[in-house]
C-alpha cells in the first residue's frame, strides 16, 4: 500500500478551483517529486494531507489514516516543510527546532547537532534576522533531525544557495536510502532529476503525468540531429511519427515519438549516416511541453 | 518623497476603515454631553456642586481640572476632554505604527522601497495620514460643539486641542516606529508613553491648590488640550506646545530614520538562547512566551493605575460626606452605595472590567495572527492537534484576564484596607471584581465564536468592547435610555457590595460564555486555517 494514495481530490477556494480531481500516489522509500509551476496546486495538496485544509470531494489517505480526522496522531510519523517559512521573531533558531521537535514527539540529538553544522546555522538568532534561506534551514533541522518515516517538503530549497542546496540533496538521498519516504514539491527539474525515483506533474489541479524519469521518457519524442551521406530526401519529413524537421542540404534535425524511432533509423542507416546524435528529452522539455501555450500538451477543458 | 502622492493614497486606503471608526465613535462623545449638561446639573442642584465633586483629588485625577463648568462646554471640556484626547492618542499612535513599522515587519516597505520612492516617503505617507486624523477629528469636535450651541472660540479650541495632542502621538508612534524593529514593540513603547503622560498629569492634578506638583501637569502632553482653557479665556498660545512637539519629534522621526538600516530598528537584536528551555516546548509554554509581554504591561498599567486611584479612595470618601447633595449623585453611579468608597469601588471595577475585557480579546486574537502569518502551520503540521492549540490560548486568555482584574481589585483596597486596619476590604473587593469577571469571559466567548466559525467578523467583537466602554466611561451622564445602558455583557452581574451576590447572572453568564467558547473550539476543528 502506499504512503500517499489520493484520488480525485477536489478543493474549491469560493469560485478558484485550485484542485480538480487530483490522483497521486507515493510507495513507501521512494523519493517522489511534485512538480508544477507556482500556483498549480502543490501547497494545497500537501496541506491538505496536513489536514490544514478540508477536501471538498475524493479521497487522501496518508501512511494508511484519514488526513483531517486523524492529522494529530498521523503527525508524529512525518515531517514538514513549507515554501515560505515563517518563524516567530522573538524565538532563536534553536529554540524553534527543540520546539518543533518536541511536538513531533522527540529529535534525535545527535543528528540535530550534525545538521546544524552541515546547514551552517547559527541557532543563537532571533527569528526576525534571519534571511528566507536560514529560515528555511531552520525548518530542514528541524523536520530531518526528527525520527519520522516520510518527509514532505514544499520547495524546500527556494532559498538555499548552491553548496546548502547540495548539501540538502546529500542529507534527502540517504535519507532514502535508510527507508524514509520523501515527497518533493519543487520547480527547480535540476533537483528533481537528481533526487527522485518517481516524479508526478501537476497543472491546474490535476497531475497530467507519472512515473519514473524513465516511464516518462518514453512517453516523449527524441532530439535526432543527423548529417547523412546524400541529402535528405524530401519525403523524409512526412514521415510518420516525425516532426519539426530542418533540413538543410546533407543535414537534418527534426524530433521523433520513441515508436518511429526504429524505422526512421532504418531508412538513415540506408541512406548512409555520417554522424548521429540523439539526444532524450530533458525533463526540463517535458515539463515545458505541458506547460508552454503553444505546446502540443492537450488543452484542458 | 518621490512617490509620496500614491503612498499617501494607499495608506489612506488601507487605513480608512481604521480611522474613520475612530475619528466618529470619538467625535460623538463631546456634543452627546454637552447636551447631557442640563440633566446632570439638574441632577446635582447647581453647578457649585459640581465645582465641589471636580475639586477633588480623585476626580482632578481621573478627568483633569475643571476651568469653567458654569457652561455646557466648559463641563463638557471636564468631563470627557481628557478621555476623547487620550483615546485620540492611542489612535494615533496605532494608526502610524500600522502602516509604518508594521508593514517593515511584514516586508511590505521592502517592495515599495525597491521602487521609485524616497527614503523617508513611506514615513511621510503615514504620518501625515495620522495627522489627517487627528485634524479631522478635532474639526468634527469643533463642528459638533458648535452645532449644539456652543460659542465658536471655545470650540475651535477644544477641537484644536484635541488635534494637536492627538498629533503628538502621532510623532511619539514614528519615533517609537524608528527605535523598535516589531509592530508590537512600536505599539507598546507608543501606548506606554501615552500611559505615562496620562499618570504623570494625574498625580500632578490631584495634588494640593498652589502646590509645585500642580504644575507638574504642563510636563505632560495630555494635559495641553485642558490648559489651553477651552470657553474659559482661552490661552491660544498654549497650543504651540503640542505644535512644537509634534514638529520636534516628527523630525527627531526622520533623522533616526536615516541612521538605521532598512528592516532594523536603533535597538538591535541580541543573539538569544541555542536551545530551547523545557518551560517553552508545549502550545501552552509557547503561548505564555508569545504573550507574557502583553500580560505583564497590561499587569504593571492596571496595578500603577490601581495603586493610584486606591490611595486617592479616602479623600473621596471624605468630601462626599462634606456634601450631603452629591451623595445622591454618587449613590446613582455607584447604585445605591450605603458606603461611599464602595460605590468607588463599584464604579473603578465596571470601567476596569471591561478594560480586562480587551485583555482577554487581545491574548485569544493572538492566534489569529499565528495563523496568518503562517506560525499555525508550522505547529498543526507538528503534532498539535487545533484544540489543544486553540485551548492554549484561550485558557491563557481567559485565566491571564482574570487574575490581571484580580491583582487590580486587590491592590485598589489595599490602601482603604491599611487606612482601616482590616484586610476584609481586599477580599471583599477581590470578591466583586471575580463577580464581574464572567462578562470579560463572554466577550471572549464571542471572539472564540467569530474566530472559529466567521474569522472575517473578527472585528464585531471589538465593537461590543468598545461599546460597553463606551458605557461605562461617559454613558452614565449622558442620560440614555435604560435598557440601552443595560446592553453590555457585564451589566447582567452583580455590582458588589453595593448590590446582592446574585448567582444565577454570575452562572448564567458564565455558562453561556462556557458556550460559545465551546462552539469556537468546535467551528475551528472543522474549518480550513487561514494560511498566510
Amino acid at each position: 500500500m502506499g504512503v500517499i494514495e489520493i484520488r480525485d481530490l477536489v478543493k474549491r477556494f469560493g469560485s478558484t478551483v485550485a484542485l480538480d480531481g487530483l490522483d497521486l500516489e507515493v510507495e513507501e522509500g521512494e523519493i517522489h517529486g511534485f512538480l508544477g509551476p507556482n500556483g498549480a496546486g502543490k501547497s494545497t495538496t500537501l496541506r491538505v494531507l496536513l489536514g490544514l485544509l478540508r477536501a471538498d470531494s475524493g479521497t487522501a489517505r496518508l501512511l494508511g489514516g484519514d488526513p483531517w480526522s486523524e492529522a494529530a496522531t498521523l503527525h508524529r510519523r512525518l515531517a514538514y516543510v513549507p515554501g515560505d517559512v515563517s518563524l516567530w521573531p522573538g524565538l532563536t533558531g534553536g529554540e524553534v527546532i527543540d520546539l518543533l521537535g518536541r511536538l513531533r514527539g522527540g529529535l534525535d540529538e545527535r543528528r540535530r547537532a550534525d545538521l546544524v553544522e552541515r546547514f551552517d546555522l547559527d541557532p543563537r538568532r532571533k527569528g526576525s534576522t534571519y534571511s528566507k534561506g536560514n529560515r528555511q534551514k531552520v525548518a530542514l533541522v528541524a523536520a530531518l533531525a526528527s525520527d519520522v518515516e516520510l518527509l514532505l517538503l514544499d520547495e524546500p530549497t527556494s532559498g538555499l544557495d548552491p553548496l546548502m542546496e547540495a548539501e540538502f540533496r546529500e542529507v534527502v538521498a540517504a535519507d532514502r536510502d535508510r527507508g524514509r519516504t520523501v515527497l518533493l514539491s519543487s520547480h527547480i527539474l535540476s533537483e528533481v532529476e537528481h533526487l527522485c525515483d518517481r516524479v508526478s506533474i501537476i497543472r491546474s489541479g490535476v497531475v497530467v503525468e507519472s512515473g519514473t524519469l524513465a516511464q516518462l521518457r518514453h512517453l516523449t519524442r527524441t532530439q535526432l540531429d543527423a548529417v547523412l551521406a546524400v541529402p535528405v530526401p524530401a519525403d523524409l519529413a512526412d514521415a510518420p511519427g516525425v516532426h519539426d524537421t530542418v533540413v538543410d542540404g546533407t543535414r537534418l534535425t527534426c524530433q521523433v515519438d520513441d515508436a518511429a524511432l526504429g524505422a526512421l533509423l532504418s531508412r538513415l542507416a540506408a541512406l548512409g549516416v555520417r554522424s548521429l546524435t540523439s539526444t532524450p528529452p530533458t525533463l526540463e522539455e517535458l515539463f515545458l511541453r505541458h506547460y508552454d501555450q503553444r505546446g502540443t500538451a492537450e488543452p484542458r477543458p | 518623497m518621490t512617490g509620496l502622492g500614491t503612498l499617501v493614497r494607499l495608506a489612506l486606503r488601507r487605513n480608512r476603515w481604521f480611522l474613520l471608526a475612530w475619528v466618529l465613535g470619538l467625535a460623538v462623545i463631546a456634543p452627546a454631553t454637552a447636551t447631557a449638561y442640563e440633566t446632570v446639573v439638574g441632577g446635582l442642584a447647581g453647578a457649585g456642586a459640581l465645582d465641589v465633586m471636580a475639586a477633588n483629588p480623585t476626580m482632578r485625577a481621573m478627568l483633569g481640572p475643571p476651568t469653567d463648568l458654569g457652561t455646557p462646554g466648559g463641563f463638557t471640556v471636564w468631563r470627557v476632554g481628557t478621555f476623547i484626547a487620550a483615546a485620540a492618542g492611542v489612535m494615533a499612535v496605532l494608526g502610524v505604527v500600522r502602516v509604518t513599522r508594521a508593514d517593515e515587519e511584514e516586508g511590505r516597505t521592502e517592495l515599495i522601497r525597491s521602487g521609485v520612492v524616497g527614503r523617508h516617503a513611506p514615513l511621510t505617507a503615514g504620518v501625515l495620514v495620522a495627522l489627517l486624523g487627528c485634524l479631522v477629528l478635532g474639526a468634527l469636535v469643533s463642528a459638533g460643539m458648535a452645532a449644539v450651541g456652543e460659542p465658536v472660540t471655545g470650540s475651535l479650541a477644544f477641537g484644536l486641542g484635541v488635534a494637536l495632542v492627538s498629533a503628538v502621538f502621532v510623532g511619539v508612534g514614528a519615533v517609537a516606529a524608528q527605535v523598535t524593529s516589531a509592530g508590537r514593540a512600536a505599539r507598546g513603547l507608543g501606548l506606554a508613553v501615552l500611559l505615562a503622560a496620562y499618570l504623570l498629569r494625574g498625580i500632578a492634578d490631584a495634588g494640593p491648590e498652589g502646590s509645585v506638583r500642580r504644575d507638574l501637569a504642563w510636563a505632560s502632553p495630555l494635559q495641553w488640550m485642558a490648559l489651553v482653557r477651552p470657553y474659559a479665556d482661552e490661552r491660544w498660545a498654549v497650543l504651540l506646545l503640542p505644535a512644537g512637539l509634534t514638529a520636534l519629534l516628527v523630525g527627531g522621526a526622520f533623522v533616526l530614520e536615516s541612521r538605521r538600516d532598512h528592516g532594523s530598528g536603533l535597538w538591535s537584536v541580541r543573539p538569544g538562547r541555542d536551545r530551547a528551555a523545557e518551560g517553552l516546548l508545549s502550545p501552552s509554554g509557547l503561548a505564555w512566551r508569545l504573550q507574557r509581554g502583553t500580560v505583564i504591561g497590561w499587569l504593571v498599567g492596571l496595578s500603577v493605575f490601581a495603586l493610584g486611584m486606591g490611595s486617592l479612595s479616602g479623600s473621596f470618601g471624605q468630601m462626599l460626606e462634606d456634601l450631603p447633595q452629591l451623595e445622591a449623585v454618587f449613590r446613582r453611579l455607584g447604585q445605591g452605595a450605603e458606603q461611599l468608597v464602595d460605590a468607588f469601588f463599584v464604579a473603578m471595577l465596571g470601567i476596569v472590567a471591561v478594560l480586562v475585557g480587551i485583555v482577554g480579546v487581545q491574548l485569544w486574537q493572538r492566534l489569529a495572527t499565528e495563523e496568518h502569518r503562517g506560525h499555525a502551520e508550522l505547529l498543526l503540521a507538528a503534532a498539535v492537534p487545533r484544540t489543544r492549540l486553540a485551548l492554549s490560548h484561550l485558557v491563557l486568555a481567559a485565566l491571564a484576564s482574570t487574575a490581571v482584574l484580580a491583582v487590580f481589585a486587590a491592590l485598589l483596597a489595599t490602601p482603604e484596607a491599611l487606612d482601616r486596619g482590616d484586610a476584609g476590604v481586599i477580599l471583599q473587593t477581590v470578591g466583586a471584581a471575580l463577580a464581574l469577571a464572567p462578562g470579560g469571559l463572554l466577550v471572549l466567548g464571542l471572539a472564540v465564536l467569530l474566530h472559529g466559525l466567521l474569522p472575517r467578523l473578527a472585528w464585531l467583537v471589538w465593537v461590543v468592547v468598545g461599546w460597553s466602554l463606551f458605557m461605562v466611561w461617559v454613558g452614565s451622564v449622558l442620560g440614555l435610555p435604560e435598557w440601552l445602558a443595560r446592553l453590555t455583557p457585564w451589566h447582567a452581574l452583580p455590582a458588589l457590595p453595593v448590590e446582592e451576590m446574585g448567582w444565577a447572572p454570575v452562572l448564567v453568564t458564565t455558562g453561556l460564555a462556557l458556550a460559545l467558547m465551546a462552539a469556537g473550539v468546535w467551528g475551528y476543528r472543522r474549518r480550513d486555517l487561514r494560511l498566510p
